[in-house]
């Protein structure tokens, strides 16, 4: 009788619930009713306790959520939907009281106009999603239910908190790693080294790691970082220095503009190449690193120092404060072996502090003390950084537009490798790129000249697939289309009828 | 999106066709061809399949060094394979 009663409520509120079914009411498999769950019932999450949703067998459900897992895009859900389920379980295991009850609950669900609404017994979470897939399951859980109660296993109800919380991880990745860059540089300044920076270090994790410290590091060590940044940098470029100190100081704030991309640059270096060295190896890869990348541009920051250096000393008052940063300086290169990791923040965020307005008062005591500790030392390649880079406006854009498209699939590229890449192996991708380009265009030549037209069409295109081996008969065209392309693209090119005897795109 | 991946990590890829500098780099290699609207999605698509097939395969040549990291070396091998087999 409760089963058929059961059944019988199942049934009325599958009509109403199981709209998207196509017939077959009388077969509600646990696959369709859980279909029909997520289509219908809004997301909500549901938080279940423990002691409810264990003890009860779930075989069935544990089909189910597995053969829903296979839906890629159903996945989150499925948390959230087996606490429900065990949960349905657990009340209908009890007798014929709360059948009852469940029932005018189920009636009141009715006016309300949810498809199915149970109020789970001593749970205070009632949740659309739960009362719904409580009902839904009534009626196949209890046959399954009586006949294997030892098959039942817990739900790994963990699922969601691990989503979320790697959710959450990426989301403070990618806030730690943007953070310090923001809060760090200027706004104009940002936007091309941004992209360059995600661009080139998709996936280090010594990145990751490093980005909360970076965030320490910065208020306390500033006015010391931009010494060390100095100093790491003056045993590259020895011989510009005395030259550059011949800068009038009419131009710092040039000069500081131009530093902050630099620095930025600098900034995306010095991940790259700690990435890429180990920490132990101290100041000195790092000042390989960037040496090779920015050589130049040392030399500009450096003349730049120079300059405010020179203004700076005239400050007498500073030189207190110098005296101090000349310490603490000294007393960060001694702790060398940390310094190493900590240093490329350092030299990171302390480039990119020194070069901003924001902390002039550092500035300039930054420099004459290390005017002071680099006389002894060869050069400040900062102060050298940026007249070269006010020489070359000229090349510059006829070649960002090509790169910046060819980002685009770089990016795509270092996307489906998934696996950590070389800036120079990107370059190398840049390369391969063109060349790739070179031929595809002198292949659609030829194929245009062959069928005598002077426009390529789209039958060119497939044909060089099928030279490719892309496309044969097993796979064709449209199946590749609609595997990578994106549905407005995809309605484009494969040609679809629609109402009104018309076909688009028209042939 | 049909068939492709689900995007986990922060950088989210773009599924646009840069249609404008498909079409540029074509007038630029061939002035006195055309290119057709529905051509420049399927180029794209090319170029898809493309990086797909280099990138796979410059994934299993750092697999086969043990390293960690994709380099130099591993995308030139790669390329050199997948040019030749993209060459029509």
């Amino acid at each position: 009788m409760n089963v058929r009663r059961r059944s019988h409520r199942a049934r009325s509120i599958g009509r109403l619930a199981h709209v998207h079914t196509s017939g077959n009411l009388e077969e509600q498999t646990p696959r369709t009713l859980l279909k029909n769950i997520l289509l219908t019932a809004p997301e909500s999450s549901v938080m279940m306790p423990e002691s409810v949703v264990k003890p009860v067998p779930t075989p069935q459900v544990v089909q189910s959520s597995r053969r829903e897992s296979s839906r890629g895009s159903l996945e989150l859900q499925l948390p959230e939907l087996e606490p429900p389920t065990t949960l349905a379980l657990g009340l209908l295991a009890p007798g014929r009281r709360k059948q009852r009850q469940r029932l005018s609950v189920f009636q009141q669900g009715m006016d309300q106009g949810l498809p199915l609404s149970q109020e789970p017994r001593g749970n205070g979470s009632a949740s659309s999603l739960t009362s719904s897939l409580n009902l839904t399951f009534a009626t196949p859980l209890q046959p399954q239910s009586a006949q294997r109660p030892g098959l039942a296993r817990r739900p790994p109800t963990r699922r969601a908190v691990d989503v979320g919380a790697f959710l959450q991880d990426l989301r403070d990745t990618s806030l730690a790693l943007a953070s310090p860059g923001d809060s760090l540089r200027t706004p104009v300044a940002t936007l091309p080294t941004d992209t360059v920076l995600e661009d080139t270090q998709p996936f280090s994790q010594p990145l990751i790691g490093r980005s909360p410290s970076v965030y320490h590091s910065l208020p306390c060590l500033s006015h010391t970082e931009a010494e060390d940044a100095k100093r790491a940098v003056s045993h590259r470029t020895q011989s510009s220095g005395p030259r550059l100190q011949n800068h009038n100081p009419g131009k710092p704030t040039q000069l500081l503009a131009g530093k902050a991309k630099k620095v930025d640059a600098l900034a995306v270096s010095f991940p790259n190449n700690s990435s890429a060295v180990s920490g132990e190896d101290g100041v000195e890869p790092l000042q390989d690193g960037v040496g090779e990348e920015a050589e130049e541009r040392m030399e500009e920051s450096l003349s730049v120092s120079k300059v405010v250096a020179t203004t700076g000393t005239q400050g007498s008052v500073r030189m207190e404060k110098s005296k101090g940063h000349r310490e603490m300086t000294e007393a960060a290169e001694a702790k060398e072996p940390e310094g190493s990791s900590g240093a490329s923040l350092e030299l990171a965020s302390s480039t990119t502090e020194f070069l901003q307005a924001r902390r002039p008062q550092f500035l300039e005591p930054a420099p004459p003390p290390s005017a002071a500790v680099l006389s002894s030392e060869p050069l400040e390649p900062l102060s050298t950084r940026l007249p070269p880079r006010a020489r070359t406006p000229g090349p510059r854009p006829r070649q960002d537009p090509h790169k910046t498209g060819l980002s685009h699939y770089v990016k795509l590229f270092s996307f489906y490798a998934k696996m950590p890449m070389e800036k120079a192996a990107l370059e190398m991708v840049e390369k391969c790129l063109d060349k790739y380009f070179q031929h595809l265009c002198d292949d659609l030549e030829v194929f245009a000249a062959h069928a005598g037209r002077k426009t390529v069409r789209p039958e060119d295109l497939e044909l060089l697939m099928r030279r490719q081996g892309l496309v044969n008969d097993q796979v064709s065209l449209h199946v590749l289309v609609e595997r990578h392309l994106p549905l407005e693209y995809r309605q484009l090119l494969i040609p679809c009828a629609f109402s009104g005897n018309s076909v688009f795109p028209a042939q | 999106m049909a068939f492709s991946t689900t995007v986990s990590q922060r950088k989210h890829i773009k599924r646009k066709a840069p249609r404008g500098f498909l079409k540029r780099v074509f007038k630029r290699q061939k002035p006195h061809l055309r290119l057709e609207t529905s051509g420049d999605l399927l180029v794209h698509l090319n170029c898809l399949l493309f990086v797909r097939r280099l990138a796979e395969e410059s994934r299993m040549n750092a697999f086969e060094s043990k390293c960690g990291v994709i380099k130099k070396e591993h995308v030139q091998a790669a390329a050199k394979v997948i040019l030749k087999k993209s060459r029509g």
